[in-house]
């Protein structure tokens, strides 16, 4: 690997003959594939976002931009767009802490860490509509059972509409948690000992050794979760459709529920596409924006 | 993590080894597939194969007159699929936007929801069933339910009613000699069910169709009753949610509500949970379409504990009006194969016999009577007022599929306090002229 890095440059014809077209040649058939059924379905999509059509039946007709004036004056599309951020906000920073607490947690060197991470990844392998019944029971507003009994509250978590947004993403974090605690898990693990052992010789405490050591080094696993979580917030649906289904009144709406809704309860598939077309965007400018500051303070060890 | 992936390394052995697995694996599968299809086909005898896709409430009385049909004519057979409302409008409407769609499907009466006789009949995805026999004695008042431009497109069995489904024995510990007949009378008795300790009205208003029955219980007394051709003027601009009697069913609503007529955190409680509540008797009634009594009486130690009374939603008894609603049917595809076999089929639901059948099954009153129709002894107090003083549900006259979730929502505001009643018309309104 090194040594085909450091080729001489009067050698570039040939490498790029022998390094670039053999691969894409061996790609060609996934490539194939994946333009026969994702690239060419989701594209060819695109075109509802322009045209009035319900969704069933022959009659269609293109609109224009008249769809996206629609969704600018929208009140209630606008209003989920607040939820959505709201929601991933909530959701990339608790469960990204979670997630680090944990990492550190069953990255020391207890006895029973192998289970611990079983135990904490679990959630994430549980369907997520099966989470959202799950949580139905636990969110119970009764004062004496699920979390309410625990605690000694009297809260109407998925009822009361200035809580079910945060409680919603309660068990969003329950869920993932042990996803980001894994990845954070894989960043720990690549800290060279050495380092460690180093800072220890010039007298650096724990805390010191955290900041300084491996703080730094987790950066590439910074870079993913974040990005994981905040696409995974921006388009979350199956937790919210399971819970609550937007409601009580408007107040867990999100893109996602919104984008479904008009396409199945009110027959209007064209103006759900382009509702889709600007999350994809959104989803993947915020994305990019947060990659490319986010790796410019990546280290390598 | 591409390192991750260099590590796990697999011998020669290891990857033939897998791969063989898998070539097993493919194999086992292919003979399970083929063994199925002989099964199918061993029959001997050329099957038309009918598929339906229906909504859970249709099961009982579908199994049982499918299997009839079944019998007289074995050419035929019919496969059933069944799903909850709403992943049946998200499914259905899938493949029918895609192009194939099953031979019989649910249809919901009106207009007013995407699966609507309407919206799809307007999409030129359903059959004309006009040429029926059974289709020549739909009741005047229903036809809107039935047929777009005079052509019949949807059967139904009949009609169910809202009204508030009660537990006789917590009603006779309140000291409650007989359902009210009046408002006031209503407020007296959720007032010594409260002093007796339940909850007098469960209300499960998380799950959303829930929210819209009390209103719809209260509008027919509080605007048909007063004007009768209150969708007529709606329709064409010159009345309002906001200027007319929904503003008084909406004050009464939330009235239930202040004088704590309701159970607690009735957004947190769910349909299942309300109708657990009245079955046990920790609430004294709830407000339902007699649709669900089948489920309130399965909840329930002695189903003959439950009835239903008409909610009086006027301070008058004879100004008190029911709404009674077509109940959800079915249509026959109007591109698929067997088109013909499945008009055969809807034709079959239309005797006599089978609307009694299918009309018993759901607790609903028939679309058309004989000596052997049944009415279910719950339903009967709201006999009285079926001939002229019911109306259809309301959102089956609703020109489109939005003004009912809007309901649902601001409902939900307004019980949880973060709304008001001006604001809730105003919404709903909006959705109306959309």
């Amino acid at each position: 690997m090194t040594a085909g890095r450091s080729r001489p440059a009067h050698r570039g014809a040939r490498r790029r003959f022998s390094a670039a077209s053999p691969p894409w040649l061996f790609a060609a058939p996934a490539l194939a594939v994946y333009a026969l059924v994702v690239l060419y379905p989701a594209i060819s999509g695109v075109v509802y976002a322009f045209t009035d059509w319900s969704g069933i039946g022959q009659d269609m007709s293109f609109v224009g931009l008249a769809n996206f004036r629609t969704l600018l004056g929208d009140e209630q599309a606008m209003g989920s767009i607040g939820n959505t951020l709201l929601l991933t906000v909530a959701i990339v920073a608790v469960q990204n802490g979670v997630g680090l607490l944990l990492a550190l947690g069953v990255h020391a060197r207890l006895k029973s860490r192998a289970l611990l991470r079983v135990i904490f990844f679990s959630p994430v392998v549980v369907s997520p509509v099966m989470v959202a019944f799950l949580w139905k029971y636990i969110y119970n507003p009764d004062p004496s059972a699920g979390l309410n009994g625990l605690l000694g509250l009297h809260v109407d978590w998925l009822g009361d509409p200035s809580v079910a947004l945060w409680s919603i993403a309660g068990m969003v974090v329950w869920q993932y948690a042990g996803y980001s605690m894994v990845i954070f898990l894989a960043g720990l693990e690549g800290v060279p000992r050495e380092l460690h052992e180093a800072a220890m010789i010039d007298g650096a405490g724990t805390f010191q050794r955290f900041r300084y050591v491996t703080w730094p080094l987790l950066a590439p696993a910074v870079t993913i979760n974040l990005m994981l979580s905040t696409i995974g917030g921006l388009k979350l649906f199956d937790q919210i459709f399971a819970a609550t289904n937007g409601g009580p009144g408007y107040a867990t709406e999100t893109l996602s529920t919104v984008l479904y809704k008009q396409a199945f309860v009110f027959g209007k598939f064209g103006y759900s596409t382009a509702v889709a077309l600007v999350l994809a965007l959104f989803v993947a400018a915020v994305s990019l924006v947060q990659v490319y500051y986010l790796r410019r303070r990546e280290v390598t060890a | 993590m591409t390192d991750l992936l260099h590590e796990a390394r697999l011998s020669r052995g290891q990857f033939l080894r897998m791969v063989g697995g898998l070539a097993a694996a493919a194999a086992a599968t292919a003979c399970s597939t083929r063994q199925e299809t002989t099964a199918t086909t061993g029959g001997g005898q050329a099957t038309t194969e009918l598929k339906f896709i229906g909504v859970a409430d249709q099961k009982a009385p579908m199994d049982q007159l499918a299997a009839a049909y079944q019998k007289s004519k074995p050419a035929v057979r019919i496969t059933a699929s069944y799903a909850p409302t709403d992943q049946v409008q998200t499914s259905l409407r899938t493949q029918l936007g895609a192009g194939n769609a099953p031979d019989l499907h649910v249809v919901y009466p009106g207009n007013g929801s995407a699966m609507s006789m309407t919206q799809i009949a307007q999409a030129g995805l359903l059959a004309d069933l006009s040429a029926q026999a059974w289709t020549q004695t739909i009741p005047a008042g229903f036809k809107p339910a039935f047929q777009l431009d005079g052509k019949t497109y949807i059967f139904s069995a009949g009609s169910s009613v809202i009204g508030a489904v009660y537990n006789k024995k917590v009603f006779e510990k309140a000291g409650i000699e007989a359902p009210p007949t009046t408002w006031s009378e209503f407020l007296a008795v959720c007032d010594k069910l409260k002093k007796s300790g339940v909850a007098p009205i469960a209300l499960g208003a998380q799950t959303p169709w829930v929210t819209q029955l009390i209103t719809y219980a209260l509008v027919p007394s509080t605007v048909y009753a007063k004007d009768p051709t209150f969708d007529d003027k709606q329709l064409a601009g010159q009345a309002s949610f906001a200027d007319s009697g929904w503003r008084d069913a909406m004050e009464m609503y939330l009235e239930l509500q202040k004088r704590g007529f309701f159970n607690d955190n009735p957004n947190g409680t769910t349909f299942e949970q309300q109708t657990s509540m009245v079955a046990t008797g920790k609430a004294g009634m709830a407000v339902q379409v007699s649709a669900v009594l089948p489920d309130f009486r399965k909840a329930a130690s002695s189903p003959d504990d439950l009835s239903m009374f008409p909610v009086p939603g006027a301070d008058d008894a004879n100004s008190v009006w029911i709404p009674a609603g077509v109940v959800v049917g079915l249509g026959a595809s109007a591109k698929g194969k067997n088109a013909e076999e499945a008009k055969a089929f809807i034709d079959f639901l239309g005797k006599q016999e089978n609307i009694n059948a299918w009309a018993k099954a759901i607790a609903a009153i028939p679309l058309t009577q004989d000596a052997s129709s049944s009415i279910d002894p719950a339903v009967q107090s709201f006999l009285p007022f079926t001939k002229d003083r019911a109306v259809p549900f309301m959102d089956q006259r609703w020109p489109n599929a939005e003004v009912q979730p809007v309901h649902f929502a601001v409902i939900q505001e307004l019980l949880a306090g973060k709304s008001t009643i001006d604001e809730a018309l105003k919404k709903m309104d909006e959705a109306y002229k959309k």
